[in-house]
């Protein structure tokens, strides 16, 4: 009994990951580490973790410069001027698809696994491609925002 | 609607006091938790991280308030107890809006405590001021793992609790819900494994709680905060042995405007009216527990509820009981189209019918109930005046306390009580035949005409066939053509206004309530069931009109 309107719940799960991403680039740009060091890294005392020679294509734009942190920040900006929407994108049918969402999400998650501080965003980001998959699924669709407003008096 | 976010906050003098003391209270503590963290000579080593730490350890004692509270106001039962000594400290029958503030709250100092905790963790690593890496301490002791996982339930939590995900599946929003017993154990144990010490490793120790308080320097919050946890947990047992006490389904009936009347006979439920109950049928599913307003008297033998077919579930039980959606459609239609019928053959629409388990091939299934659980209705008796408004599906508490004031009315003990104003704002009385049959029964037994007033507003449009349908029965009949009631319908939506200015006006001439005189302060409380924004309308009328003479006071139902 009752039906859960998966993309509206992912819909709330894609902007909550969202903002995480956000706040986890923000505080990546301060403090850079990537993710996965400790894969064949040596533990300095003091230091920390050195990533092996291997992972320095990924030390290069995670520690030496931020690319992606910023990039996460950019993309989860992105994300949330979909999902809320912002006004001038809902003017573009586009921005109901659920494909495009499910793909930045992906997108998403790739990101933020890579650097320390987004591994949640990375969990929640995929909890919510999860959530859009199965709205694609069931063949849910987005209602144009005039149809998806509630009425005046219903609740 | 009107004000804007600092009015709605700030000058609300009560809205005020509750932010002031709430949020005061939640900085008061972060700034002690950062300030004994940060000038603890035994925690120096710690605080060479300096801001991140201070910042995490005081948030983690506003998150340990917070977790504290966030049970208080879900003690259904013990609320309902306490409340009626308390109206005068809180209002109590604002649980909900709690629970939801501290939710809020919690996410807020959640981000604070886990973005300090990320810099910490980090800065340990490069420090090695213990000899840890950061996702060793994330993912391999308790107090991360406990960490993550509650940010995991809190993301699952608080998604579902959205009032869209509520409306379009509250099942949803009910089972993930339950996921606040995992959080809850998270949270107890978050600050095990001895986490904040001055010792080099941790201080663990063979008994309970397992480290030694010695070298283990945490604030212990965990002593104080399990136990609304505990009472809580006490209370869904004994929720769930007070349902499984004898009950019994011993009627339904279903009225002609579709609505189904489960009369249940359970002699261990006691109730006063106004309040609710959940009602469960395990045929149709085991788990839910769905919320109805009682609509019978605490005289009455039996605990009625008044069960539209709006939902889901309760759309299934109407097919359990065979009386599906379109054996309603055309009750309702008939109900409707029956104005002209009623009188001609005696037949009025507040007949019913009876499921009869002897007649028909139906078995009345199984159900279980829980409660009674609080609602403002129940001190009516403590005013001079009661003014009942009750709009569309809202007017069901009213069923019960209006029989309530008839059976006291006869055995003459009215308290107080010396006038009743019961207005109904709805849009198609006939929808609710069944109403009326009360109304109308309640209103015959008057002997005081003045005792109980009847306000019926009918906010629908007109269409010309009822216009004239009126006009032809209405003049110099005794009853009201549509609700066969003595009381004239009235049409349009109510001032609220000049509603309130007029009983303020009569009750100052003296004309209004016998006996009072006008240097007694006459208490006026509403009572209103409805939606948000009539709500509102009718609090500022209620606020306007209040003088020194008058106290008009006013209570809102949740559902």
């Amino acid at each position: 009994m009752g039906k859960l309107v998966w993309h509206s719940f992912a819909r709330l799960v894609s902007i909550t990951a969202s903002v995480y991403a956000i706040w986890a680039g923000f505080w990546g740009l301060f403090y850079r580490k990537f993710f996965w060091d400790f894969v064949g890294g040596v533990l300095r005392d003091p230091g920390g973790l050195q990533a092996p020679p291997s992972a320095a294509p990924f030390i290069a734009v995670i520690v030496k410069i931020p690319l992606v942190q910023i990039a996460s920040m950019l993309l989860g900006i992105i994300l949330l001027c979909m999902e809320y929407p912002l006004p001038q994108i809902k003017e573009f049918a586009i921005y109901r698809s659920l494909v495009l969402r499910t793909v930045f999400l992906i997108l998403q998650v790739f990101l933020n696994v890579l650097y320390y501080q987004g591994t949640n965003a990375a969990i929640w980001s995929l909890v919510a491609v999860i959530c859009y998959a199965k709205a694609i699924m069931s063949g849910e669709e987005m209602e144009e925002s005039k149809a998806n407003r509630g009425k005046e008096g219903m609740a | 609607m009107g004000e804007n976010w600092f009015q709605r906050e700030f000058m609300v003098p009560r809205r005020l006091a509750f932010n002031v003391l709430f949020y005061g209270l939640h900085i008061g503590i972060f700034a002690y938790g950062w300030w004994s963290q940060a000038t603890n000579l035994k925690l120096a080593g710690l605080n060479t991280l300096k801001f991140s730490v201070w910042a995490s350890r005081g948030a983690g004692l506003v998150l340990a308030l917070d977790g504290g509270l966030i049970l208080l106001p879900m003690l259904r039962n013990i609320l309902r107890i306490i409340r009626p000594k308390l109206t005068w400290l809180f209002p109590a029958d604002e649980n909900i809006w709690f629970h939801r503030q501290v939710a809020y709250s919690m996410a807020f100092w959640a981000m604070v405590h886990t973005t300090a905790h990320y810099v910490n963790f980090i800065n340990v690593e490069i420090t090695q001021i213990r000899k840890q890496t950061a996702l060793q301490i994330h993912y391999t002791q308790p107090g991360g793992i406990t960490g993550h996982f509650m940010l995991l339930i809190m993301l699952l939590m608080y998604t579902t609790a959205h009032a869209k995900i509520r409306k379009e599946c509250f099942e949803a929003f009910w089972y993930t819900h339950h996921l606040a017993f995992f959080f809850m154990l998270g949270l107890y144990t978050h600050a095990t494994g001895c986490f904040v010490r001055d010792s080099v490793e941790p201080d663990l120790i063979s008994t309970f709680p397992f480290y030694s308080t010695e070298h283990c320097l945490g604030y212990l919050s965990w002593r104080f905060i399990i136990w609304p946890g505990i009472i809580y947990f006490g209370e869904r047992v004994w929720r769930e042995i007070r349902a499984r006490r004898a009950t019994r389904l011993s009627k339904v009936l279903i009225h002609p405007s579709g609505a189904m009347e489960l009369r249940i006979t359970k002699p261990s439920f006691k109730y006063t009216p106004g309040q609710w109950l959940f009602l469960q049928v395990p045929e149709l599913s085991k788990f839910q527990w769905h919320p109805f307003t009682i609509t019978s008297a605490p005289e009455d033998p039996y605990v009625s509820v008044h069960i539209r077919q709006v939902g889901d579930f309760t759309n299934a039980l109407g097919e359990r009981l065979g009386v599906g959606p379109s054996v309603v459609a055309q009750m309702t239609k008939a109900a409707v189209k029956g104005y002209e019928k009623d009188e001609k053959n005696g037949f009025t629409r507040g007949d019913f019918v009876e499921v009869d388990p002897a007649m028909t091939s139906i078995t009345l299934p199984q159900v279980r109930i829980d409660g009674p659980y609080g609602a403002p209705a129940e001190d009516v008796f403590a005013n001079e005046v009661a003014v009942l408004i009750g709009a569309g599906i809202g007017v069901t508490p009213f069923a019960s306390i209006l029989k309530h004031i008839w059976y006291r009315q006869k055995k003459g003990k009215l308290g107080s009580l010396r006038r009743v104003e019961f207005i109904w704002v709805c849009r198609d009385a006939p929808s609710f035949g069944w109403f009326q049959t009360l109304l109308a029964e309640v209103e015959a037994a008057q002997a005081d005409p003045n005792f109980l007033r009847i306000n019926i507003y009918l906010t629908q449009k007109i269409n010309e066939d009822m216009l004239w349908n009126i006009a032809v029965n209405d003049a110099g009949a005794d009853y009201d053509p549509l609700t066969l009631l003595r009381s004239r319908t009235m049409f349009g939506r109510p001032d609220w206004n000049s509603i309130y200015g007029r009983i303020k006006s009569a009750i100052e001439s003296g004309q209004y309530v016998p006996g009072s005189s006008s240097q007694l302060k006459t208490r006026v409380g509403t009572y209103f069931c409805g939606p948000s924004v009539l709500a509102k309308a009718i609090k500022k009328a209620t606020e306007v009109n209040t003088d020194a003479n008058v106290e008009f006071s006013f209570a809102k139902e949740h559902f």
